[in-house]
């Protein structure tokens, strides 16, 4: 076994182990076993920065380790590890975040309930995370998928006490299995096709054409797939549950709903990318420009402090998605990287708000905060700019080569295609605005605690009674120290070099777009999205003068993903005026609108805004989610009835058989053994009658 | 007078066997349904061993011999499991003692 696959094996486990030493003997260890824990993540964390160090160093690393994990006769099933550059800086974001969440929350959870059990939890969160990570097949990743959701959904339901928190991880749970029931699917569809799990057996059978049931089933293996990612990562229409998750403890909400967990789901359809097909790419990219723009607009109107990230984190997600789903697929996972550090960053710094402020979650009662809390607040709003893409900061970069690839596609695929660049342009205006309405109602202008009404709700059951805004002060070094690192990760040049643009940095460098293995379609099989594209009358790019122009951009040999890349080049130039330009707008309306009150300027916003989220409420939550449900609960009754009657109704029938054959036959067993020998003498005779006959 | 043969033999065990089984199958008495046991036992015997002069070999005998030995061990046994069944039913009526059918 190689020396990589080995320290990734370590990584992987040492959670586990402080899941396991948490839950059983947490209580017992001095301060309840948070330095335990913490140290055997931040050794994980260690490793990880060996392991990825050595990737990425390498060209065209990649390392595969498997063992049978039981055999079918027939067949066998394999679990391993993969090992590529893909995995290595996802090992870094898992266990450095990890790792810094668990310092924060030494600080934050202090004195709370179940303390130790808490840092259990986000040992079986790590561990899990990073197996989906590590993960070489389809199956081992599914595990890992329920594991997380099951970690997600104790953790959200943390402070269990609060029914809108037992609610909350019920529900997520729920919806999340809406998603992964299509997940399993897609896997099954292609173990039936291929016999195996394994990502690369898969890519390089469908490669060499031997997915047999045609482009469509593929498609519908592709979307299923998707589908636990929708579920995951919280796409529209699934999307309802990750705001509810707010109930969870904030550092919770900064690793899990905000980093690492839901963006699972991006790092699937990037594991599984080469397989979609043009349609299926079309159907991510729509549902990913329709999240990102969906839930910016109503981030606008959110009070609480972690429900405007939370929606921020949705449209993010959004994304990510959708620059999956147009191929720009080193852009994608860009911006998760860059994401997670700096969302985790603004969680985490929201968490010192609310740490600070005795449990207050409303922004309307924060504000002036900036003086009180000079740490929190420069971290914030460093992570707050990178989120809302001003030049510089780490969002921009990723969120700048997302944008290039969906205008790229727009240009390659034709006018309904326009759709994706416009929601996500207008995302990206969207984005600063309520990030600096945020920014505005919680750190400047005066306090207004006071303005709280007097009869607090009792929303949140472990505040610390009377509110004394004059006790307001910076948290603790064991806070801070995390925001600044996460801070500090969220400069330009922690990934590129240029503060423009990331292509020169060395995450494009390491991770590239893959080579698709469906792309070329056959003679004869037309995508949906090529008659698009026919019907718009796009022209053909002279793909030979642009290759000898630009000299990098001959990476591809599928023609539809050559001319994606050389239009998301093209278009590059265009993308970084016109999102340095938005980003600023936005800021600078969220400044006249929240700090020099101009209602003008907020009241469009404030309106579409609403009108989102009455469609949210209505038709989302309300017919949709509560559709799922009460179809869950029909299905459910209808298949108790079933077993009741047809499941029940076997087993009493033949329990009935008997008992009515035994009083037939008892009749038999006079227990005189006289009757016995006569019976005998008469199927003697009987015998040899039947023989003379 | 004829000459006695293998018919005969095979007759007189034959109303041996039917006059056991009967006795068997009529009556109450344990101690007498042991004695149609015996009855039925001495017919295979009696069989064997016509078998055994007519075939002229020794082997049929050899196995009467075994089967007379049994029966002796059998009667034995039989008459003790009776004598238990009395003391524990004060009766040898095999009619009566059913308690095996509930």
């Amino acid at each position: 076994m190689p020396d990589l696959i080995q320290y990734s094996i370590y990584i992987l486990l040492l959670p586990l182990l402080s899941f396991a030493v948490q839950i059983f003997f947490g209580k017992k260890l001095p301060r309840q076993g948070d330095f335990l824990a913490t140290s055997l993540v931040g050794v994980s964390l260690g490793l990880s920065l060996y392991v990825a160090f050595s990737a990425l160093g390498q060209d065209n690393f990649q390392q595969e380790w498997s063992f049978t994990w039981a055999n079918l006769g027939t067949m066998e099933i394999k679990l391993g590890i993969l090992l590529d550059k893909i995995t290595a800086v996802m090992l870094i974001v898992v266990t450095g975040i990890s790792f810094l969440v668990h310092v924060f929350s030494i600080g934050y959870m202090a004195g709370e309930p179940r303390y130790e059990r808490y840092f259990g939890y986000l040992g079986i969160f790590t561990f899990s995370m990073l197996g989906i990570v590590l993960s070489n097949n389809l199956f081992a990743i599914y595990c890992f998928w329920e594991l997380v959701g099951l970690s997600s959904y104790l953790l959200i339901g943390f402070y269990f006490e609060r029914d809108s928190a037992a609610a909350a991880q019920k529900k997520a749970f729920m919806l999340n299995r809406v998603g992964d029931i299509g997940f399993w699917l897609g896997i099954l569809i292609l173990f039936a096709q291929f016999q195996t799990f394994n990502y690369q057996e898969i890519y390089q059978n469908i490669g060499e054409g031997k997915f047999t049931w045609g482009e469509g089933w593929l498609t519908v293996a592709g979307v299923l797939l998707f589908m636990g990612c929708v579920g995951k990562s919280a796409q529209f229409p699934l999307h309802t549950w990750l705001p509810d998750a707010m109930e969870g403890p904030t550092p919770v909400s900064a690793l899990i709903h905000a980093a690492t967990m839901v963006a699972a789901g991006v790092y699937l359809v990037a594991r599984v990318f080469v397989i979609l097909t043009p349609d299926a790419l079309a159907i991510i990219a729509v549902i990913g420009a329709v999240t990102a723009f969906f839930a910016a607009t109503i981030a606008i109107t959110q009070n609480d402090i972690k429900r405007v990230l939370a929606y921020s984190t949705l449209s993010q997600l959004g994304y990510m998605v959708m620059g999956m789903g147009v191929g720009a697929f080193a852009a994608a996972l860009f911006h998760l990287v860059t994401h997670a550090f700096f969302k985790a960053g603004l969680f985490l710094g929201s968490g010192s708000v609310i740490h600070a402020t005795h449990h207050e979650q409303d922004m309307r009662y924060m504000g002036g905060l900036m003086k009180k809390m000079p740490i929190t607040f420069a971290t914030f709003t460093i992570c707050l700019f990178a989120l809302a893409g001003l030049p510089l900061f780490t969002g921009f970069l990723s969120k700048d080569a997302i944008l290039a690839g969906a205008v790229g596609y727009a240009n390659v695929e034709g006018s309904w295609a326009m759709l994706i660049p416009v929601l996500g342009f207008s995302a990206a205006l969207l984005t600063p605005f309520y990030m600096g309405r945020q920014w505005f109602m919680v750190f400047f202008g005066e306090n207004r605690a006071s303005e709280k009404p007097a009869v607090s709700d009792n929303h949140h059951h472990h505040g610390h009674g009377e509110h004394h805004h004059s006790e307001i002060h910076e948290s603790a070094p064991v806070m801070t120290i995390p925001l600044v690192i996460l801070a500090a990760m969220s400069f330009f040049f922690v990934f590129s070099p240029n503060p423009l643009d990331g292509e020169k940095g060395w995450f494009m460098n390491a991770v590239k777009t893959p080579e698709t293995k469906v792309g070329i379609p056959k003679e004869g099989l037309q995508s949906a999205a090529q008659v698009f594209s026919a019907i718009a009358g796009g022209e053909p790019i002279a793909s030979e003068n642009n290759a000898k122009e630009h000299g990098a951009m001959t990476q591809f040999s599928d023609v539809r993903q050559q001319r994606l890349a050389e239009e998301t080049h093209h278009a590059h130039g265009t993308v970084v005026a016109l999102s340095i330009s938005l980003a600023l707008a936005g800021l600078a309306l969220a400044y006249l609108a929240y700090s020099k009150n101009i209602g003008a300027i907020a009241s469009p916003f404030v309106l579409i805004s609403k009108m989102m989220n009455w469609f949210n409420d209505t038709f989302m939550e309300g017919a949709f989610v509560k559709g799922i449900g009460n179809l869950g609960v029909k299905l459910s009754s209808f298949s108790g009835g079933f077993d009741k009657l047809v499941v029940d109704g076997i087993v009493n029938l033949s329990a009935t058989l008997v008992q009515i054959s035994g009083l037939v036959f008892r009749k038999l067993q006079t227990g005189r053994v006289q009757t016995y020998i006569a019976l005998l003498l008469i199927a003697v005779i009987g015998y040899f009658f039947a023989k003379l006959v | 007078m004829p000459e006695i043969g293998l018919n005969h033999y095979l007759v007189l065990s034959a109303i041996l066997f039917s006059l056991g089984l009967f006795g068997i199958m009529t009556r109450r008495n344990a101690v007498v349904v042991l004695m149609g046991v015996e009855l039925i036992l001495n017919a295979a015997n009696l069989n064997l061993v016509a078998f055994s002069k007519f075939n002229g070999t020794m082997s049929g005998v050899m196995f009467s011999m075994f089967g007379i030995i049994l029966a002796a061990a059998e009667a034995a046994v039989a008459l003790a499991i009776v004598i238990s069944i009395y003391t524990t039913f004060k009766t040898v009526d095999i009619g009566e003692i059913d308690t095996m059918r509930e």
